[in-house]
């Protein structure tokens, strides 16, 4: 029970001369909510299909539940539930067949798939075919097919497309409890920032095949720039007289930003210098930089990347 | 061998669920229906030539109204029409997976790939081994109805052991096909090497090499080959023997060795 969940090294995949996965070190132990996010193209889908045997690696290694993944191997899979991409549901087959049909594939009794049924909301669609479903319950359909055997690593791709806002946070809190009460872990790609914020214990940011920023949660929440924003009646005054005082305020849309650790540590002092100077602020608020505004610093096309090996959270 | 009885379970209800098999059993119906309505034309030559075009045909097809000819019209619509349909069947089995994206998830799963591959074999064979049945029934029945002379034990059994022979040499050469859904990863690649191989097996039918030619052998054996003939020897069914478990087990060892990035 000690191997990680899941661990590759130097995971690379090379399609002629595009480098789709570059040398990936990724670890996700036991019990963690691992967020894997990346830009569309940046090599989340290739890593989940090399981690589930789909893709085979050019170079380098991935181990699932401690197991290596082989070609054709048979793998850890009955203790691994997977989405990868769109849900793709055997269109003539009514919700209750296709998980009938995944149900015997994997060995389970039908009273597994009951269970993911009702977990899922999906009882009022059993019979409906799942041609005629609407995208979320597609969604959910795949859900259901990757975690009603009740699996150890759940390895998701895009868990929450085409949710609608409900259907989100109705999933985001089935991963959690599966994660806190069953210890299941979740290994979760996404493109959509504030999901991942929410729900994993720890992050990894693809980019261009590499991994350009690994933290805890809790890191990434203190690693996100602080700002103090300021808004006055005459923006330009107050400008002038915070650059008087030896700040560097920064004009944006609604008034002026401030990231020098002076300020925000103390902004009662940029408030009292405003005040001397008559030129008192409407508002005052420290800011974290959002996840989104951190993760497109990273991925920005003209910031100078670190090495591909990151800072690694400890 | 239970994960070999549930892979089976599952591919049949795929089957099942889908209006493919029906629309295959419609196809092949015309063949004994169109064998019938030769064999009632050619029971009255009279009645063919006042037909024109179709009294024609039929003389080409058939020649005599009797049970031996009828079975052998029988032998040859189940390995030239055979050939098409059992190659829609194989790719729809195999492509299908691929048009609908549904292969993810058969990847990796206790249940091994070449589980489901041989389940998905044993499904084509069992539904293309139906729609011989449901051909010999129809023929039988299409044949009582027409009153055709010549049944006896002697031109029975030989006419029967043909069309199934037929149909087995045909299901063999279709195996490539479900290689090739795997590799053009849907139908269209599989049906397009069926029709490449429906015409070269024409062509080859007529310079005389047919017997040796896989896709030319079962449709020679059920002397549909043409002017030019050729004789079906011992090495042209070990041609469609090797033909057919060349193409199995390249399925077999695709699935295992592919990559599947969609």
């Amino acid at each position: 029970m000690s191997a990680a969940a899941v661990q590759t090294r130097g995971l690379t995949r090379r399609y002629r001369d595009v480098l789709a996965v570059d040398g990936l070190d990724l670890t996700v132990e036991r019990g963690e909510i691992y967020g894997f996010l990346g830009l569309n193209g940046a090599g989340k889908t290739t890593t989940i299909r090399m981690l589930l045997g789909m893709i085979h690696p050019t170079s380098g290694s991935a181990a699932v539940l401690g197991a290596t993944v082989r070609r054709g191997g048979r793998g850890p899979w009955d203790s691994v539930g997977y989405l990868v991409e769109s849900p793709a549901p055997y269109p003539g087959l009514t919700v209750a067949e296709n998980l009938w049909a995944a149900a015997r594939l994997r060995g389970v009794n039908d009273a597994a798939v009951e269970r993911a049924v009702e977990r899922l909301g999906l009882a009022p669609y059993a019979s409906r075919k799942a041609r005629a479903l609407s995208q979320g319950n597609r969604q959910r359909l795949g859900l259901a097919t990757a975690l009603f055997h009740e699996p150890e690593l759940l390895i998701l791709d895009e868990p929450a497309n085409g949710l609608d806002p409900a259907g989100v946070v109705e999933v985001r809190e089935l991963l959690q409890s599966l994660a806190a009460e069953h210890g299941v872990t979740v290994l979760m790609s996404s493109h959509i920032l504030a999901e991942v914020d929410r729900l994993a214990t720890r992050i990894g940011i693809i980019h261009e095949g590499r991994l350009i920023e690994e933290v805890s949660a809790a890191e990434l929440e203190a690693r996100r720039a602080l700002r103090l924003v300021v808004e006055a009646r005459d923006p330009d005054a107050a400008r002038r007289s915070l650059q008087n005082a030896g700040y560097d305020p920064q004009p944006t849309n609604t008034g002026l930003e401030l990231r020098e650790p002076r300020a925000v540590e103390r902004p009662d002092d940029v408030a009292a210098t405003m005040v001397a100077s008559g030129q008192a602020p409407t508002r005052l608020a420290v800011e974290q930089e959002d996840l989104e505004a951190h993760f497109l610093r990273l991925t920005a096309p003209s910031a100078e990347l670190p090495s591909p090996v990151l800072r690694k959270a400890s | 061998m239970s994960g070999f009885v549930a892979a089976l379970r599952v591919e049949a209800l795929k089957a099942r669920r889908s209006v493919v098999p029906l629309v295959t059993a419609l196809a092949f119906s015309i063949a004994p229906l169109v064998g019938g309505l030769f064999m009632y034309i050619l029971a009255d030559p009279e009645r063919a030539r006042r037909m024109g075009l179709i009294g024609q045909k039929a003389q080409i097809a058939g020649g005599a109204s009797d049970w031996p000819a009828y079975f052998g019209f029988l032998a040859q619509a189940a390995t030239v029409g055979g050939f098409i349909l059992f190659a829609f069947v194989v790719a729809w089995v195999f492509g299908r997976e691929f048009s609908d994206g549904t292969v993810r998830y058969l990847l990796a799963l206790p249940t091994s790939r070449a589980t489901i591959i041989a389940a998905k074999l044993v499904v084509v064979s069992v539904w293309c081994g139906a729609l011989t049945a449901l051909i010999t029934v129809l023929g039988f029945a299409a044949g009582a109805a027409l009153s055709l002379p010549g049944w006896s034990a002697e031109a029975i059994w030989p006419g029967l052991a043909h069309i199934w022979a037929g149909a087995g040499l045909t299901l063999l050469i279709v195996m490539p096909v479900a290689l090739l859904a795997g590799v053009g990863r849907g139908y269209l690649a599989p049906l397009g090497f069926a029709m490449l191989a429906l015409i070269l097996a024409q062509v080859v039918g007529a310079t005389g090499r047919g017997a040796y030619f896989p896709w030319s052998i079962p449709a020679l054996y059920a002397q549909v080959a043409g002017s030019a003939g050729g004789g079906v020897t011992a090495l042209s069914f070990a041609i469609v023997a090797v033909t057919g478990a060349a193409g199995a087990a390249g399925t077999f060892a695709w699935w295992l060795y592919a990559d599947f990035s969609r």
